[in-house]
């Protein structure tokens, strides 16, 4: 009975100091696990999050450049500033929306509505939001939070090409201007209003 | 014993499916953003797809506009279900696999009319309106994008129908979820005259040192009394070949120099563009077919008068001719209203033209004279005299002759070349220009020579005059409404 009581108690010893060094091990195991956890989850949040606005902002690139394209296809004239563009339409809707019928201008041209009206459409970037305004009516966000754009529209001749780029946050601070030209969306869009070579026998 | 263990594995098994969970939901939100993001590009690769279908329409619309040009039979319109006209609607529908999204089909519709408010009324000449709509089937389930300015630029039919099946009142849809854009453009007619000089095979303007120019008849500031002026020269006098050669002889181009891929030899200055990307069908000409016509004469070999008309189509002043053979002192005279005033009057030519010895044509003044010949011209003695020199006073059209025969135009002579010569089918050779070398007006031809000619002056009032020889877009607007 004695002898069974003090095998019972150096088991208990036993026990007790393998729990010690077990607790000791096993946490400091889940010490490291948990740091090396949380070093991979905010790394993985970090490129979730970086990954997130790259796709935002590709996606903000590439609804500015056909927002842009749609108009420049139909333009008339065109004013380009970076980060400022105006565009001027042809006056195709009435005052209820509808389709107009054009009429000749007697040079070989046609126009729709009043001889020489047209329709103004402003982009320009303003409090790190870019906006798309017709005339004077009320001014249509097309991308917030984008305060790190710039579009540029370049008129070489036939042709006027858009060039939209943005910064990457994939590092920390700003990024390089090797990675904000790498993020450029380019667009080349053909002015069939005004390059349709109307005044010469040669097309 | 037991009882610790335990604990130990369940603080293990609690930290695995917290952590599973975790990268679950990163993964799941990943596979979500990755989605949404492959449905926008896709949705927006259907979009611009769409408006490929949508110009493709418009290229539709000029292909049978183009049609409607040749001689009977021509099958314009044809798989349509109208003529255009003020009013009338021709309604096209095509369906085309799309090469660029897996052989998706691409549908167009076309809507070509003429309203009357397109009239030129300078020339009577009809431009069109062509409306299209491209439509485009999205792969993939009817789901709205996650940023509501997508929505809003491109306008996607998820649930109703946008302007298809011609009508513009939104429906529910039939089939799948589809995107549809639609374009206007309004194209105009393009004259034959539309260049100075324009050739289908070489264009030869020898070593004469050309100078090739435009006035404008029409305008005081661009001629004088309605005549060429050198110090009012324009710079519209452009040069183009369909064939890849033009000898220009160290010409002096006062206008643009097109070639098909080839290239310009021997110019010693060009003032607009030169180009090698040019090619226009030229379109032949058929032989006339009136119901009436003048029938007192027949043929000329002797000195004859053929009376011209106030009306123009009129026909007392349609003359069928076997042939027109001057010699000796023999003069044709075409002519007009003792003050000048206008007058018209056409004439078929089944067979040749020649004027040879001294004898002469005469238009007298006033006279729009309407020239259609089926054989040769040889022009020389005393030429041509056009006595209000008015290039498009005199315009010579050449018909399209049988195949594997071959037609020439020969114009010289004494007196000075002014006239409109449209030959697509003939070799045209223009010699000397009478005496001073100057040619006033424009010239087409299989090929084209010029021999002894110092300066090509080209009216551009004939670019408003003539046959219609194509359609070009002028304006161009895509409805997003």
């Amino acid at each position: 009975m004695h002898q069974r009581s003090n095998r019972r108690l150096s088991s208990d010893k036993a026990v007790a100091g393998f729990l010690l060094s077990e607790m000791m091990i096993s946490t400091l195991i889940f010490a490291s696990i948990s740091l090396g956890l949380l070093m991979g989850f905010t790394a993985l949040e970090r490129n979730y999050s970086a990954s997130s606005d790259f796709a935002l902002n590709h996606a903000d690139q590439m609804r500015i450049s056909d927002y842009l394209a749609l108009d420049l296809r139909r333009a008339l004239a065109l004013q380009a500033a970076r980060n400022d563009t105006t565009i001027f339409i042809p006056n195709y809707y009435d005052a209820s929306g509808n389709p107009q019928t054009p009429a000749l201008n007697g040079n070989g041209g046609v126009y729709y509505g009043a001889v020489g009206s047209s329709v103004t459409i402003h982009y320009y970037l303003s409090g790190g939001t870019i906006y798309r305004q017709q005339n004077n009516g009320t001014p249509i966000a097309l991308a917030v939070n984008v305060q790190d754009f710039i579009f540029d529209i370049t008129d070489q001749g036939k042709v006027v090409s858009t060039r939209i780029t943005f910064n990457p946050t994939f590092v920390a601070g700003r990024a390089s201007a090797d990675a904000t030209a790498a993020t450029a969306f380019y667009n080349v869009t053909l002015l069939r209003n005004t390059r349709t070579d109307n005044n010469i026998g040669v097309y | 014993m037991r009882g610790p263990h335990s604990k130990n594995h369940a603080s293990i098994l609690v930290w695995t499916v917290l952590t599973i969970a975790i990268l679950s939901m990163l993964g799941a939100e990943v596979l979500r953003l990755v989605s949404i993001k492959h449905q926008n590009a896709l949705q927006t690769a259907t979009w611009q797809e769409a408006l490929l279908a949508a110009e493709s329409g418009i290229d539709l619309g000029i292909i049978e506009l183009r049609k409607s040009l040749y001689p009977m039979p021509n099958h314009a319109w044809e798989g349509w279900n109208n003529s255009p006209a003020d009013g009338v609607v021709s309604y096209g529908l095509s369906t085309i696999a799309n090469a660029g999204l897996a052989g998706t089909p691409m549908t167009i519709e076309a809507n070509v009319d003429a309203p009357n408010a397109l009239i030129d009324p300078s020339n009577g000449w009809q431009y069109y309106r062509i409306r299209t709509v491209g439509t485009m089937p999205i792969t993939g389930p009817a789901r709205v994008t996650d940023n509501k300015q997508d929505g809003r630029l491109r306008k996607l039919s998820l649930r109703w129908e946008r302007f298809t099946n011609g009508v513009l009142t939104p429906h529910a849809l039939s089939d799948a979820p589809q995107v549809c854009r639609r374009a206007e453009a309004i194209v105009k007619p393009v004259s034959s005259f539309a260049q100075a000089a324009m050739s289908v095979g070489t264009m030869d303007l020898t070593n004469q040192n050309i100078v090739i120019d435009s006035y404008d008849s029409r305008d005081p500031n661009k001629s004088t009394n309605g005549l060429y002026d050198v110090t009012k020269r324009q710079e519209n006098g452009d040069i183009a070949t369909d064939g890849n050669l033009i000898e220009a002889g160290n010409a002096h181009i006062y206008g643009d120099v097109a070639t098909n891929s080839g290239t310009v030899s021997g110019v010693a200055n060009i003032t607009g563009i030169e180009r090698t990307d040019f090619y226009q069908e030229p379109i032949p000409v058929g032989a006339p077919s009136w119901t009436a016509i003048n029938g007192t004469v027949s043929g000329v070999t002797d000195t004859t008068t053929l009376n011209a008309s106030a009306t123009k189509g009129s026909s007392i002043s349609r003359y069928q001719l076997s042939t027109i053979a001057l010699s000796g002192n023999k003069t044709l005279t075409l002519a007009g209203n003792v003050d000048g005033s206008r007058t018209y009057i056409e004439i078929y030519v089944t067979g040749d033209i020649s004027v040879t010895g001294i004898s002469q044509i005469v238009l007298q003044e006033g006279v729009t004279a309407t020239v259609y010949f089926a054989g040769n011209i040889d022009v020389s003695g005393n030429g041509i005299l056009n006595t209000k020199n008015q290039p498009s006073d005199l315009q010579l059209y050449g018909i399209e002759p049988p195949a594997n025969s071959s037609k020439h135009v020969s114009l010289g002579g004494n007196g000075q070349i002014i006239a409109a010569v449209y030959a697509p089918d003939h070799d045209v050779s223009i010699n000397g220009g009478g005496t001073s070398g100057h040619v006033f007006g424009s010239v087409v031809g299989k090929t084209v020579t010029m021999t002894g000619v110092t300066n090509l002056h080209y009216d551009e009032v004939l670019g408003a005059t003539g046959i219609i020889n194509n359609y070009k877009i002028i304006s161009w607007f895509e409805d997003n409404r």
